[in-house]
């Protein structure tokens, strides 16, 4: 790979590394570090020492599982260079929705005149953080449930051990989705809120990035990937997703399968009957049931037998709808 | 501006006076002017070259035609009619300087058109070509006759049956049929040319200028914008237009405003309008004009080189960019205010209030829009598809609040209205008009930005890019 292309993965990395709108900006994971170490001293009663063992457990940084994601990681930089300018653009999701305002409404509703503007900032906010976070979870169940779209998923979920990094584990038509999902998250939640309330739409941040991302990420988001399980008090865990209920959404005992699809709030599981509580010291297995990846950390395994996967599943549906009229042919 | 030195004592001194009072008198870097007669054949006794006394009268008739075009009655008024006819087509002397007019302090010099320069009209350097985007298949002279009979009977220059506001329409219109068309279309595209108006002849038989000096004077003067523009930041350009500041608009400080010299008028205004949200139109296009005049004057007479007329031609391409931009930068805006009136105007029918003041600020700000998009398509520069989408988005005429909009004109010259349009679709016409005036001329100002802060918005919540799972 020429010297040039590097150097640019490198800085497209760098730049989500010192981007406290991504989840691996540095003080995040190194608040999760301090979150880490805490649990294990406090909750565990486990020394400095082994604390440290535990978090950077050689077995799970430097497992082939791991190269994989830090491979993927990379791979994937360059990949989105090329194929984000050809993804749906949020700004073409709001200025849709924006006209289409227009011509639902006959005018702006009075009663929304004289709102303070903080209340405005702070609905957008959190309406923003809120259809995000939903989106998020029925996308993630239908990645589950529909064939198609789980040949590319279980990448992800090939991950035998996780760290923060086994985040960027990710098909790339998997990412086309992820952009798509918030594209029209971002766009439609701006337009209508633009449409409504003009110029007073702010949104409330914390080092740039949304105060809700950033105490989500800064309260140890980096842990649902990483060696560290902690478990929320229950009733917290109906609302917001603890680490350790991450875990179990990744892990292979056939009792968690489909559990817990959500990401910063959990509610979305509650509701919709997909919710498994946490427990402490509960051992767990990642990766796939089955042996449907012969080894999952393979290019191949990881960017080509999905798309050779979801082709077969195209072409066999294609041949089911296809059947009503060979049987008329033939008859 | 003079430098008086007393009694020189030495020769050096003395020399070093004269050298300063030649700078000052020839080579004042910072202002349009005093450039010597290099004309050859010229044995008279003016000193300076530089004149464009043509194109202030010009600006002084269409600001005072602007004037008349709001002063009817509602009723067919011949007499109106007359007057602005006489402004615009007539060479006739007498007619007075209705606008720009001493007020308080500001003491304009000059108060008849003749003052200025004599036997000017506007119809004769109107442009010829088929007007787009206005009904009837007209020419830019057919046009203004047009108007000018429809605003003569008038209540006011405004017509709440079309929405039409004459006096904007006209105005606008002018500007760029007018000063922008006959500046980057003629003076600076075809008399540039190496053997059109050379350098090394007189512009005329028995003129003190060559072709090329007094093609490029008239160009800058149809800019308007004041000699000394280069002392001015945006506000003090802008506040002479509105007539505010006297001591800002007196250079040579004699207590009066000389319109030949000392005032802003047409796109220069806007240009400092513009420059008032951070822009730098007037600076560069005033700068460019000053070093291409300067270049001219520094070929003493002789025909411009190849090398030469390459880089007067840069100083062109500057100009005519950014006078497009002025004239784009203009429209953005009032398609803004076209798109607030139409926000303010939904809330006034849905309760059921009197819209009648806020739809005669729509039709004006629609017709400051109408007539800048007009006169975009009068530079001999063809917009292409972005000329064609402009004049869809707009139509003939603002959408009304039933819904209809001037589709035509019929044979007796009467509108036709069609359509049904709602005020919504047309508030996102305005939106899609804004965008593509930003997108087509690359546009900075941005003022009245209906989406602006959406695009901000949109911004801060960081890239939708995601490569990465939950």
């Amino acid at each position: 790979m020429p010297e040039n292309a590097i150097q640019l993965l490198l800085n497209e990395w760098l730049l989500d590394v010192f981007n406290p709108q991504k989840r691996i900006f540095w003080g995040y994971l190194l608040s999760s570090l301090f979150i880490a170490i805490l649990w294990l001293r406090l909750i565990n009663k486990i020394n400095f020492q082994s604390s440290f063992i535990q978090i950077f457990n050689r077995n799970v940084w430097g497992s082939a599982s791991a190269f994989a994601d830090y491979k993927v990681m990379f791979i994937n930089a360059f990949l989105m260079t090329i194929l984000s300018p050809r993804i749906l653009a949020k700004a073409t999701v709001a200025y849709i929705v924006f006209y289409s305002l227009h011509l639902l409404f006959e005018s702006k509703p009075s009663i929304l005149m004289g709102i303070p503007q903080w209340t405005i900032a702070l609905s957008f906010t959190l309406f923003l953080f809120i259809l995000d976070d939903f989106a998020r979870y029925w996308l993630h169940r239908w990645l589950h449930a529909v064939p198609l779209l789980w040949s590319f998923h279980k990448v992800h979920h090939s991950a035998s051990t996780l760290n923060p990094f086994t985040v960027f584990r990710t098909h790339p038509a998997e990412a086309i989705l992820f952009s798509v999902r918030s594209a029209l998250v971002q766009g439609i939640s701006t337009a209508v809120f633009f449409f409504f309330f003009g110029n007073q739409v702010t949104l409330m941040m914390v080092l740039g990035a949304s105060i809700f991302t950033f105490a989500f990420n800064l309260l140890g988001s980096n842990l649902r990937h990483s060696p560290v399980s902690i478990c929320y008090w229950h009733p917290i865990e109906l609302i917001l997703m603890s680490p350790a209920q991450h875990h179990i959404h990744h892990s292979t005992a056939e009792k968690h399968i489909d559990k817990n699809f959500g990401v910063a709030l959990s509610v979305w599981d509650w509701i919709f009957g997909t919710l498994c509580h946490s427990k402490v010291g509960e051992q767990l297995n990642f990766g796939l049931s089955g042996t449907k990846l012969i080894n999952p950390n393979t290019l191949k395994s990881l960017y080509l037998d999905p798309i050779q996967e979801a082709g077969n599943l195209l072409l066999n549906f294609a041949h089911q709808l296809s059947l009503p009229f060979q049987r008329e042919n033939s008859a | 501006m003079d430098i008086v030195i007393k009694r020189p004592k030495t020769t050096l001194a003395a020399l070093i006076a004269s050298s300063l009072v030649f700078g000052c008198v020839f080579a004042k870097p910072d202002m349009y002017g005093n450039f010597p007669v290099t004309e050859k054949s010229y044995s008279g006794k003016k000193k300076d070259s530089t004149s464009y006394t043509g194109q202030v009268a010009r600006h002084v008739l269409h600001n005072s035609l602007k004037k008349l075009a709001g002063k009817g009655n509602g009723n067919p008024n011949p007499e109106l009619k007359a007057t602005m006819m006489s402004y615009y087509s007539s060479k006739d002397a007498g007619r007075k300087i209705i606008d720009p007019t001493s007020k308080g302090e500001f003491k304009v010099k000059q108060t008849m058109v003749d003052e200025i320069s004599k036997g000017k009209n506007l119809k004769g350097k109107t442009y010829k070509g088929l007007v787009n985007g206005f009904p009837g298949q007209m020419s830019g002279p057919e046009v203004f006759e047009f108007l000018i009979d429809k605003a003569s009977s008038s209540n006011k220059g405004f017509d709440p049956v079309t929405g039409y506001n004459y006096p904007q329409l006209i105005s606008k219109f002018m500007m760029g049929a007018v000063f922008y068309s006959q500046a980057v279309d003629n003076y600076l595209d075809e008399k540039m040319g190496a053997d059109n108006k050379p350098n090394n002849k007189p512009y005329k038989k028995g003129a003190h200028y060559t072709g090329k000096e007094h093609s490029w004077d008239e160009a800058f003067g149809y800019f308007g914008a004041p000699a000394h523009a280069m002392a001015l930041n945006a506000k003090q350009a802008y506040g002479i237009a509105k007539r505010k500041d006297v001591k800002v608009a007196d250079a040579n400080g004699d207590g009066v405003v000389d319109l030949k010299t000392e005032m802003t008028f047409a796109h220069a205004y806007y240009a400092a309008d513009s420059d008032k949200a951070g822009t730098k139109y007037m600076h560069t296009i005033v700068d460019a004009f000053i070093k291409g005049r300067q270049l001219i004057r520094d070929a003493d007479g002789a025909a411009l080189t190849d090398q030469q007329r390459a880089q007067l031609m840069s100083y062109v391409k500057v100009i005519k960019t950014n006078w497009e931009k002025v004239i784009a930068e203009a429209a953005f805006k009032y398609a803004g205010s076209c798109y607030k009136d139409l926000e303010k105007l939904r809330t006034i029918v849905e309760s059921n209030g009197n819209a009648s003041k806020a739809f005669a600020a729509y039709g004006k700000h629609w017709g400051e829009l109408k007539g800048f998009l007009m006169a975009l398509e009068t530079s001999g520069r063809s917009l292409g598809e972005a000329g064609v989408r402009m004049n869809r988005l707009v139509g003939y005429g603002p959408v009304l609040l039933g819904g209809g909009q001037v589709t035509g004109i019929d044979s007796e010259g009467n509108f036709l209205i069609g359509g049904n349009r709602s005020m919504g679709e047309y508030q996102v016409h305005m939106v899609k008009l804004q965008k593509l005036l930003g997108d087509t001329f690359k546009l900075k100002a941005r003022k009245i930005d209906v989406t602006g802060e959406m695009d901000d918005l949109l911004k801060s919540l960081g890239s939708s890019r995601a490569a990465e799972n939950d």
